[in-house]
């Protein structure tokens, strides 16, 4: 299956299985490992990446549904070698353990950013209720979101 | 103990106040992760994205029946699928005997797992496996595999194992162990108590759910070396199983630690790398593993289901005469660590109250349920939460409060183990209680929330807490030390070869810090690999919470010795003596030429020239102390009467760690232990179905971890009084940090509900039925 789409600015076109998901187009074509796989039912959020502005679970996106759309993952984050503020609010914030769902965290966060640049903590917790942490308690991923969107970083 | 009364002097508060005097530069602050920027730009590689040239992968067929054997096997149409490079099973992989949890050579325990069983003992038990270029290859080939079962009748009540004619799952049946210590005499003294009160309290089997599914890729060579890449907890007991099951020298299997996507004692044991490590030895090809999240959850481990029966006997005045502790501990259908927890449970009893007539009993048994193991806290959670309901419970019946009820039997700073372990060490539960009292204004929200509960609405607000203890390494128990080398090289940088493993905790940096203080040295130039079984000196491992008490200690004394070299070979160079060899911010001079500055990088070049040595030390750090680490958490709830709901409002975690290294670290783990202790209060259970011994709690759509919403405002107090062996005064944090939650949070629902709930978790339909009893 032919799909043509846009990922972190740069356009694509792949041969893929009809049958493979977009995590796997992005972890297996494109070598984007940032998104990970926690759990495949759009339970952990470990998978999210940005579709045409929204935060999606890449594990229930089939590649076909990816077709002519703009996907943003974390490692489109980072612009010209320059850390993205919330990137620099979670290392500052010590929002970062083990790692392993941060690029979701990030993600999840970066689409609420782009709909509403000014989030509450209610707000906060809501776009990050998709994405599971067993490390942080979520404490410091809230702080290092309103850190963030607050420009303190 | 001999040992514990020489580390009784050593550990004096003078010693205390001249740490304390010291100022410093690196230890105390809050340097991010050493690899924080590598994650948040989603650079970093685990596991499951490494990838080796003509690497197979491999699917596991795991059982669907609780209790079987396997009377035939046909993989002739797996075999035969294009792709497919082999299949195995009890028919064609080594028989030897092996039990996960072992970490050093020679240790005893009960060995009666196989990478393959000819008998499978609970539904996630593994049949088969399929080697095959792609994944959807192996799944495909796993569903082409003809099993013949004969069913075999199951047992998934502990307590049921201990009864006559109870299932038998494996020789001799359960109990499988069973012991008793104490203290006193209790017997004699519950006869003469006024007050008597018992409880029957269980915890469940739950799932550490690391973000990252258990993962590893094992890499053959031409030397019949096998390579383990693998996110583990002990690389040492990985080599050790692996060895013994492939039957290979130790030094041909070689265990590399790949970065963790978090463990909690999930990753500890050793589950799928001798799996791996035979399947690349049989096709002498590179071969990965990843389980996906239900194949975490029902056939990695858990933590271990525990039943309690406790009884305390008081006196008026709200002491503590006598208790009676009595577990039933369900290790599920392998031994793994059952032994050794139940064990552990058991010591912390003697080491958080002044109680002089105690004893503890436990059978470990095993049931048709997925395996459990080590897990964050080891067997504390569970016994700190049927102890600590308890006495909420006496404390009740008593007409106290629970805080001054626990105030007059907390242990105080360097007490004795009455059940003859290591001494306490400087244990400030006592401090955590006092100033968390205050802090979360105890009282007047233990009385605001009992005066709201007259207008008898929907919502009602409870306030309670709990405290805990946790250890600080094997000493007393197992052999602890760590043998480490630090180089400093030709720029000034360092290099620090060790066995750590960073769990994402902040181990490497902790490390650096320690090193950085010593020498004068920029943290970030100092390089701290994870451990290598080839390359690295030897280490026990991330377990135990040993890592900052005991490896940090053994940093510091690398650092030292290190200092004490270069200034030694410095003095050559610069003519003068030792001791007036001064070493800041990188620059080095002689104190009788400070105008003679140098770079540590141009003396270590010199030294090389001149002295013709490097500054190298290779240290080993014997563990001789084990104090507790202390915790108290203070919640308020508000249950809602008419879904059952609980919602945590807010918590203050204190916790005595000695000293935080890194502040933010510390924290970063209590925030993390306060989650993982609500979800075992409130919503976490594998829920082991009684009929079929399926866990209903397979997938996390079904098995509740609690999300941001759902997460309260947690605050920190760190009493910080040093007064042990650990670097800088450091105790441990991961584990404790769990602790004293879930009894906190359950005493605070009890006290909103005014019932006594001992069932973990609370669920909704749990405390709807005691409401409406």
């Amino acid at each position: 299956m032919k799909l043509e789409f846009k990922v972190n600015g740069k356009t694509y076109e792949l041969d893929v299985d009809p049958e493979s998901r977009l995590l796997d187009v992005l972890r297996e074509e494109l070598g984007l490992t940032g998104a990970k796989e926690g759990c495949g039912e759009g339970e952990c959020g470990a998978c999210t990446v940005i579709m045409d502005g929204l935060a999606v679970n890449s594990c229930l996106v089939l590649a076909a549904q990816a077709r002519g759309k703009e996907i943003l993952t974390v490692e489109g984050l980072a612009e010209n070698g320059e850390l993205d503020r919330l990137q620099q609010a979670f290392i500052d914030n010590g929002a970062i353990q083990c790692g392993y769902c941060t690029p979701g965290m990030l993600m999840s966060a970066k689409a609420l950013f782009l709909r509403n640049p000014h989030p509450s903590e209610t707000e906060i917790r809501t776009a990050l209720a998709g994405n599971l942490c067993r490390c942080t308690g979520y404490v410091n991923i809230i702080n290092a979101v309103k850190d963030a969107a607050e420009g303190a970083v | 103990m001999a040992e514990d009364k020489g580390v009784k002097q050593l550990a004096t508060p003078e010693r205390q106040a001249a740490a304390a005097e010291q100022t410093l530069k690196y230890v105390g602050r809050n340097l991010p992760l050493h690899d924080a920027v590598a994650k948040a730009t989603g650079k970093i590689q685990y596991t499951g994205d490494m990838n080796f040239p003509g690497m197979l992968q491999a699917k596991i067929l795991f059982s669907p029946l609780a209790h079987a054997r396997i009377k035939k096997i046909d993989a002739s149409a797996a075999l035969a699928l294009p792709g497919v490079a082999a299949v195995f099973s009890h028919e064609n992989t080594p028989q030897t005997l092996y039990n996960s949890q072992v970490w050093f050579a020679g240790q005893e325990a009960r060995a009666d797992e196989r990478l393959f069983h000819d008998t499978v003992r609970f539904v996630g038990d593994r049949v088969a496996a399929v080697v095959a270029t792609d994944k959807k290859i192996a799944a495909k080939a796993l569903g082409l595999i003809k099993v013949e079962y004969e069913e075999l009748p199951a047992l998934f009540d502990p307590e049921e194992a201990l009864t006559e004619n109870a299932v038998e799952i494996h020789p001799g049946g359960s109990p499988f162990f069973e012991k008793e210590f104490g203290c006193g005499n209790p017997s004699e003294t519950f006869k003469q108590a006024e007050l008597i009160v018992e409880d029957r309290v269980e915890t469940p089997k739950i799932h550490h759910a690391a973000m990252e599914t258990h993962v590893c890729i094992a890499v053959p060579d031409h030397s019949g070396k096998i390579t383990v890449y693998t996110p583990c907890q002990i690389l040492y007991s990985v080599r050790l199983v692996v060895a013994e099951v492939l039957g290979l020298p130790y030094n041909k299997v070689r265990i590399l630690k790949t970065p963790m996507g978090g463990s909690f004692g999930g990753k500890q044991e050793v589950t799928i790398e001798p799996l791996a490590a035979f399947f690349a030895q049989a096709t002498g090809k590179p071969v990965k593993i990843e389980y996906n999240r239900q194949e975490s959850i029902i056939s990695t481990r858990t933590r271990t289901r525990t039943i309690g029966y406790v009884r305390t006997a008081v006196d008026q005045n709200g002491k503590i005469l006598a208790r009676e502790v009595k577990t039933i501990v369900d290790t599920g259908a392998y031994t793994s660590n059952g032994a050794i927890v139940s064990m552990a449970m058991g010591k912390k009893l003697f080491r958080l109250y002044r109680i002089e007539n105690q004893v503890y009993r436990v059978q470990a048994v095993h049931t048709n349920t997925p395996v459990a193991g080590a897990a964050r806290g080891y067997g504390s959670p569970q016994i700190h939460a049927i102890t600590e309901i308890n006495l909420d419970h006496v404390a009740n019946r008593l007409g106290l409060d629970p805080v001054e009820f626990r105030l007059r039997n907390l242990v105080h700073p360097y007490d004795e183990d009455l059940s003859g372990g290591p001494s306490l060490g400087n244990a400030r539960i006592i401090d955590c209680v006092e100033e968390g009292a205050k802090l979360f204004r105890w009282h007047e929200r233990r009385t605001q929330a009992e005066a709201g509960r007259s207008t008898n609405g929907r919502f009602r607000r409870g306030v309670g807490m709990a405290c805990a203890t946790h250890s600080n390494g094997y000493f007393g128990a197992f052999q602890d030390f760590t043998t480490m080398t630090l180089r400093m090289l030709e720029d000034g940088s360092m290099i620090l070869n060790s066995g750590i493993h960073e769990l994402g905790c902040g181990t490497v940096t902790t490390m650096k810090q320690i090193i950085a203080e010593v020498l004068d040295i920029n943290p970030d130039r100092i390089e701290a690999p994870e451990g290598d079984t080839e390359t690295s000196p030897y280490d026990v491992g991330s377990q135990a919470s040993r890592v900052t008490h005991i490896c940090g200690a053994g940093a510091l004394k690398a650092a030292r010795k290190v200092k004490e070299i270069f200034r030694r070979e410095a003095s050559k160079i610069l003519g003068c003596e030792p001791e007036d060899v001064v070493m800041r911010s990188e620059i080095v001079w002689s104190k009788h030429k400070p105008e003679e500055k140098m770079t540590y990088g141009e003396m270590v070049r010199l030294i090389q020239q001149k002295n013709r040595t490097e500054i190298i030390a290779t240290e080993t750090y014997q563990a001789a102390d084990n104090p507790g680490s202390y915790g108290a958490n203070f919640v308020e709830v508000e249950v809602d009467t008419l879904t059952g709901l609980v919602r945590v409002i807010d918590l203050l975690a204190v916790h005595d760690v000695g000293k935080a290294i890194n502040p933010g670290f510390v924290k970063g783990q209590i925030y993390g232990g306060v989650q993982m202790g609500i979800g075992l209060a409130l919503s976490e259970d594998l829920q082991i179905d009684p009929k079929s011994g399926k866990a209903k709690g397979d997938s996390f759509a079904r098995y509740h971890l609690i999300n941001a919403p759902d997460m309260p405002s947690v605050e920190v107090l760190l009493i910080e009084k040093g007064g042990d062996l650990g670097p800088f005064g450091a105790k441990s944090i991961g584990e404790i940090a769990t602790c004293p939650t879930a009894p906190a949070v359950v005493n605070a629902v009890n006290h909103a509900l005014g019932t006594n709930l001992t069932t973990l978790p609370l669920t909704p339909e749990r405390i709807l039925a005691a409401l409406n009893e």
